[in-house]
């Protein structure tokens, strides 16, 4: 009798975690299946630029799966053919992102100290200063700082190497002061023990050398996070520099491309090469840093 | 803050702490010296030179001339300025579509799957995409014979004898999806990032109870995931009535003048018509209306809210 019984309910409670599987299962597919459809969405353009930007010839804009020919002829008439290469490009683009990522991070790592762990006058003014520019409408940006640029006469002649550097300059001065890289480093420095930074200054270290030595090393992997987060801003930003009258020479790639769109028009498949050469440096920065990136725009929205 | 203090400071002599508070004082205006110069310089001085120059002429050639308010009277009665607002108005449409896609996708990418790693990274990859790219890449794959077309076609949803990029009826929607295509990924992330503050107990505790899955994410998630709607629409609603960066890059306010947004009116009266005190002007009225829009957003997500 007993014994019946428990077999009984074995069964019922077998039978229902067999059902409850299965359910489970048919929900995994589905969401499976869901999510690949996403994914197909999300990386299809790129892979049919890709694809398209191998071929030599036929139906450019055709929906494909795969490249009905293979050759390097696009990427060839990108990197020389043109009246500006984009190898010129690519170290203009070098230049302005190390130049720009190394400023920046100074420039915030520098004047986030004080701001988390100084005690002088004015602080609690500058930083609520710096909080409300964050906020102010400043749809005019563009415009002022075109203005300032040339009034700061950053893009006369003056020879050609003195123009290089004043170029460069011109691109990269106005991205150099970060308010949320400010506030990311700010927020990792607040977390360093202030017993470590007193000892230091008992000893008579100077203000400098605490910072390089406890502060810089202690918060790392934020300044790590957000290096790379500027990098990719830097890299991907391309409106500021088709506005200045730039010597062609000195572009970016990101806006190069763009006036590459213009001169190829009639050879798509060579921008497309050319858009490749712009996202592969950075798809290869994403896919091995990611975890940064995640961590970095959930820090700078709740920052 | 206040847990902080320094507490040798007040053993030491008068005296030495008054000259090491100036040293400090001195070092700290110091290491915040060069970021304050550029941010005063490309920051803080747009913000009052830019409202300065809406009420003036100015054609950085000779100095600008004051002329009160006569760049919004015209301003008032520009129909292409209008048209523009309302454009950009118009695109405040991606806001609900690309929230309510990003927090399904989130909830999605949440559950533990196998692989799932690799999908959240491939919905983030069009995020860390430049516009400049993403445009010309969208601009080749909206093309009469390219694959949006042949999509649409096969799902019996146009006849596919046009571009949607040529057609001003279709336009502005074209590149509405393409701002949804990319930003999608970077609202996962914070979404999911809220999710994962939730909790999984509440969810389970509710479900063991006999609730729903319908009523658990009405009655527990979407709650638990109000700060986040919260800031997430603010911000995409800011930028959709700013958009810029796509039109620029696909459409340049074309065709016939469909996708020309008010920032890009701003933008090319100032780098095409060189009427820079008339496009400051354009700037405020447009910060206006996007302090009022996001007001209203902050409005419609607080609504509702129990405990407000």
């Amino acid at each position: 009798m007993t014994s019946l019984n428990i077999s009984d309910t074995a069964q019922v409670a077998a039978r229902l975690r067999v059902s409850r599987r299965r359910r489970q299962r048919l929900h995994n597919t589905a969401a499976y299946v869901v999510l690949g459809l996403i994914a197909l969405i999300m990386l299809y353009p790129f892979y049919w630029t890709f694809i398209t930007s191998l071929e030599p010839t036929g139906d450019i804009y055709k929906p494909k799966i795969a490249p009905s020919g293979i050759s390097l002829k696009n990427y060839a008439a990108v990197l020389t053919g043109t009246t500006v290469p984009m190898w010129r490009m690519l170290i203009n683009s070098l230049v302005i992102c190390t130049v720009g990522v190394v400023g920046c991070v100074t420039l915030a790592a520098l004047a986030a100290y004080p701001l988390a762990k100084m005690r002088f006058p004015g602080r609690d003014l500058i930083f609520y200063a710096i909080l409300a520019l964050m906020v102010l409408p400043n749809e005019a940006g563009l415009i002022v700082n075109y203005i300032t640029t040339i009034k700061l006469g950053l893009l006369e002649q003056r020879g050609p190497v003195l123009d290089t550097i004043t170029q460069y300059a011109a691109i990269v001065l106005p991205s150099l002061a970060s308010i949320i890289g400010l506030f990311l480093i700010r927020q990792a420095y607040l977390g360093v023990p202030v017993e470590l930074i007193e000892a230091a200054r008992i000893d008579g270290a100077k203000e400098l050398t605490i910072w390089r030595k406890i502060m810089l090393p202690l918060s790392m992997p934020t300044i790590a996070a957000f290096a790379i987060l500027e990098f990719v801003a830097l890299w991907n930003s391309f409106l500021w520099a088709r506005i200045l009258p730039l010597d062609p020479q000195m572009l970016p790639l990101s806006a190069g491309l763009l006036e590459l769109s213009g001169t190829f028009s009639t050879n798509s498949r060579a921008t497309m090469a050319g858009a490749v050469l712009v996202v592969l440096p950075i798809l290869a920065v994403f896919a091995s840093l990611q975890r940064y990136f995640m961590k970095g725009i959930e820090g700078a929205v709740k920052g | 803050m206040s847990l902080t203090r320094p507490t040798l400071k007040p053993e030491r002599a008068g005296g030495t702490s008054r000259r090491v508070t100036l040293r400090t004082s001195l070092s700290a205006y110091a290491f915040l010296l060069p970021f304050v110069v550029l941010l005063v310089l490309y920051h803080a001085w747009p913000v009052f030179f830019g409202t300065y120059l809406g009420f003036t002429k100015y054609n950085i050639i000779s100095p600008p001339q004051f002329v009160g308010l006569d760049n919004f009277r015209e301003l008032l009665r520009d129909e292409q300025f209008w048209s523009g607002v309302k454009s950009s108005l118009k695109y405040i449409l991606v806001v609900p579509v690309i929230q309510l896609l990003s927090i399904a996708v989130a909830m999605l990418v949440n559950r533990p799957l196998r692989g799932i790693g690799f999908f959240r990274t491939a919905y983030y990859v069009p995020v860390v995409t430049s516009f400049a790219v993403v445009g010309l890449m969208w601009n080749w794959m909206y093309q009469q014979e390219g694959p949006v077309n042949f999509v649409l076609m096969r799902l019996g949803l146009m006849k596919g004898d046009h571009s949607l990029l040529n057609n001003p009826a279709t336009a502005l929607y074209a590149v509405m999806f393409v701002t949804l295509w990319k930003g999608i990924g970077y609202y996962m992330v914070l979404y999911l990032a809220g999710l994962q503050s939730i909790g999984r107990e509440l969810e389970e505790a509710a479900t063991i109870d006999g609730a729903t899955r319908w009523q658990v994410f009405t009655n527990i998630t979407l709650p638990g995931l109000r700060p986040t709607i919260l800031v997430c629409s603010l911000l995409s609603t800011i930028s959709a009535i700013k958009v810029f960066e796509e039109i620029y890059v696909m459409t340049q306010g074309g065709p016939v003048g469909s996708t020309y947004t008010a920032l890009f009116f701003t933008y090319s009266k100032a780098f095409v018509d060189f009427r820079y005190g008339y496009a400051a002007a354009a700037g405020i009225v447009i910060a206006v209306i996007s302090l009022m829009f996001g007001l209203i957003n902050f409005r419609i997500t607080r609504g509702g809210r129990v405990d407000a």
